[in-house]
């Protein structure tokens, strides 16, 4: 069984080392260069005040091929649990039914239970050595990047791996995505019984888990620290009032805390109770002072940056127990199949 | 032919018309509130000096649900070709040579010409008028924001539709590009005869091809502008001393340059024998005691120049035309390329 399915699993596994040998090859010749980078700036030794050479470090990144390549990467890692769903889930049942081998195929001394659970096995562990390999590369190539952003202290920086965009794409989550893709990839090809629409809807579906994913699921996953601060421009990068006297804030950050991911901001007065009218003495020179006479602070809502290992394991786990489900859905679904 | 063609291609098309509603019903849904936010901020019947308004309004819009639409938009732009040339091209006729059917619909009364041209022209037509509608609902869904970008005539905005990654999913190039795609698609099948690995060329060609033209098609399509200006310390965007491993100190001078959206290939200070100025830095810079006026003074009396290189906003419609032209020229060859070959074969 193992045999037959490397033999079936062969041009999909050769095209997969071949992917892997590439990135790697592109992220070796561009790696060191960002690394001279990160030492020529001087970020290699400095110990604190590190701020000026982290911007410095960043700005000459941003704009030349090296952000290309890091952005590349980051898209890749969200692409390639897609694509195993798509090109190596969807079709290994659904292509034993198009093609009617099924029948030749769960008919043999092998239990269809068996036959199941060693393809599932052997193709998901391929899917996820895969994908925790790319995850790897990228992590280190990237690492001058993160410990700039780490040595900076700052949020300005706008690296934070715990916030959506990078969230996804770093660490070991990729990892339980891609199994996951595969095994729904799977089960949507058993119960669709076809290649093609088969990888529509898993396509489909995987999609809309990674968009809601991190606006909905998984700010909740370990309940957010809150903390009210003071309203100024230190710790938002904007702030406005409104025409209609009310606030616009963005790009708000948790003093003292440099890469946290704020959930929501919301300016509160002295009792704590929302403010939504800003008070009367507010201008575009005494914005602060008028707030802080009148006691409207921030209060924020947010994940620390110290609990990006906590939730990579938390969403890992719980997207390896989804595809256990799945496969379990298969299995029933294929034992009750005449 | 027609009604055949219709009958296999039937599911398809209520896919992408459900797709298509459903990416209508969220603009509907979100453009008024878009354009409210639009009038109240003053910039409908702005004229002049607009920008602190515009960039008020930007500000606002950033971080928010609108700016995620917008790069969900231009994201979908860029997929909707791929996944038309995977899942409507790759399988056309891959799927006739793997199940043996093309027995039976290459010899009939319709000739195999016939057969090919209409199945290409058909699902053709309707690849062009789905990305073509899906970018018509985009561009009027942000049309408040490029009017904001072009009210405030600053660069700061990085609205530049004429760069990429904009470029690419706006206006009429999704088009060509679908169509290319869809072309693609269809010869991966007809040459490569099975339908996944069809798919997976297809994806991979053409991944290809789109992280090609940005880098060395789109910059050379018309012959970029060069301006020279004096290199100004106290407005540049960038003045840093470096230092790689214990070598020399070395300095990086970026200078300001405002073009309104324009798409900066290059940007470097040059000394006045026209070399990139890369040190060594002056003591004033060095210095720590030293304020940071001194430093730009001393810069500045080295009379270096700025030469960008630079394809201005202007160019963004010409630019469009020649590139859809050139999608469309490749897809017209590989669409020959599928009927030749089709052709060819004996069975």
């Amino acid at each position: 069984m193992i045999w037959l399915t490397w033999r079936q699993f062969r041009a999909q596994a050769v095209v997969a080392g071949a992917a892997v040998v590439a990135v790697a090859i592109a992220l070796l010749v561009t790696g060191p260069h960002l690394a001279a980078l990160f030492d020529s700036n001087g970020l290699a030794t400095c110990r604190a005040g590190c701020g000026t050479d982290a911007s410095n470090f960043i700005n000459q990144v941003k704009g030349s091929k090296t952000e290309l390549v890091f952005y590349g990467g980051i898209f890749l890692l969200y692409a390639i649990p897609a694509l195993i769903g798509l090109f190596w889930g969807a079709p290994l049942v659904s292509r034993e039914f198009e093609a009617g081998t099924f029948r030749l195929a769960w008919n043999q001394s092998v239990p269809r239970a068996r036959w199941l659970a060693i393809k599932l096995g052997l193709i998901g562990a391929a899917a996820m050595a895969t994908t925790g390999l790319l995850s790897l590369m990228t992590s280190w190539w990237a690492s001058p990047l993160y410990r700039a952003a780490q040595k900076a202290g700052q949020n300005s920086l706008s690296i934070s791996r715990l916030t959506p965009p990078l969230f996804s794409a770093t660490g070991i989550a990729p990892v339980g995505y891609a199994a996951f893709a595969f095994v729904l990839g799977v089960t949507a090809g058993v119960l669709i019984r076809r290649t093609l629409p088969a990888m529509a809807i898993a396509l489909a579906v995987f999609a809309a888990i990674q968009i809601f994913w991190p606006g909905v699921v998984r700010p909740h996953l370990i309940p957010p620290a809150r903390s009210v601060q003071a309203m100024n421009t230190a710790n938002c990068g904007g702030m406005m009032v409104t025409r209609g006297g009310g606030f616009a804030l963005w790009s708000c950050s948790v003093s003292g805390l440099p890469g946290s991911w704020v959930l929501t901001s919301q300016p509160v007065n002295a009792a704590g109770q929302p403010v939504t009218t800003s008070p009367a003495c507010v201008s575009a020179q005494n914005f602060e002072q008028c707030l802080g006479k009148h006691g409207v602070r921030l209060a924020v809502s947010y994940q620390p940056a110290s609990r990006y290992w906590a939730f990579q394991w938390l969403e890992t786990g719980i997207f390896l127990i989804l595809t256990a489900g799945l496969g379990g859905l298969c299995y029933w679904r294929i034992r009750r199949l005449n | 032919m027609i009604w055949l063609s219709w009958r296999q291609f039937r599911v398809q098309t209520i896919v992408a018309g459900a797709a298509l509603v459903v990416v209508a019903i969220a603009f509907a849904g979100t453009g008024p509130h878009l354009v409210s936010l639009f009038d109240n901020s003053g910039l409908a019947t702005c004229r002049a000096s607009c920008s602190a308004d515009a960039h008020a309004f930007i500000d606002e819009v950033s971080g928010s649900t609108i700016q995620l639409i917008f790069y969900g938009s231009i994201f979908l732009l860029y997929a909707v070709p791929a996944l038309i040339g995977i899942f409507w091209g790759a399988p056309l006729v891959a799927r006739e040579l793997e199940t043996g059917t093309f027995r039976v619909a290459w010899n009939q009364s319709v000739t195999r010409t016939r057969w090919i041209a209409v199945k290409l022209g058909l699902i053709g037509l309707a690849t062009v008028a789905t990305t073509g509608l899906l970018s018509l609902m985009t561009f009027w869904w942000a049309s408040p924001l490029y009017e904001v970008a072009q009210k405030a005539g600053q660069n700061g905005l990085s609205i530049r539709k004429v760069a990429p990654p904009l470029f690419g999913g706006i206006g009429i190039v999704p088009v060509g590009c679908a169509a290319f795609a869809f072309a693609l698609g269809v010869a991966a099948g007809v040459l490569v005869r099975r339908t996944i690995p069809a798919m997976a060329v297809t994806l991979v060609i053409f991944a290809a091809v789109q992280a090609v033209m940005p880098l060395l098609v789109q910059p050379h399509l018309i012959p970029p502008v060069q301006a020279t200006a004096p290199f100004n310390a106290n407005t540049a965007d960038e003045v840093v001393v470096t230092q790689a491993g214990s070598g020399p100190l070395t300095m990086i001078l970026k200078g300001d340059f405002s073009r309104p959206g324009a798409w900066i290939l290059e940007n470097q200070t040059i000394t006045q024998s026209g070399q990139v100025f890369t040190g060594p830095a002056t003591s004033a810079c060095l210095s720590i005691s030293a304020p940071p006026q001194a430093c730009n003074n001393s810069l500045n009396r080295l009379h270096l120049r700025q030469l960008v290189t630079y394809q201005p906003a202007s160019r963004f419609w010409p630019l469009q035309w020649m590139e859809t032209g050139i999608y469309f020229v490749l897809a017209a060859g590989l669409g020959a390329l599928c009927t030749w070959r089709i052709r060819q074969r004996r069975a």
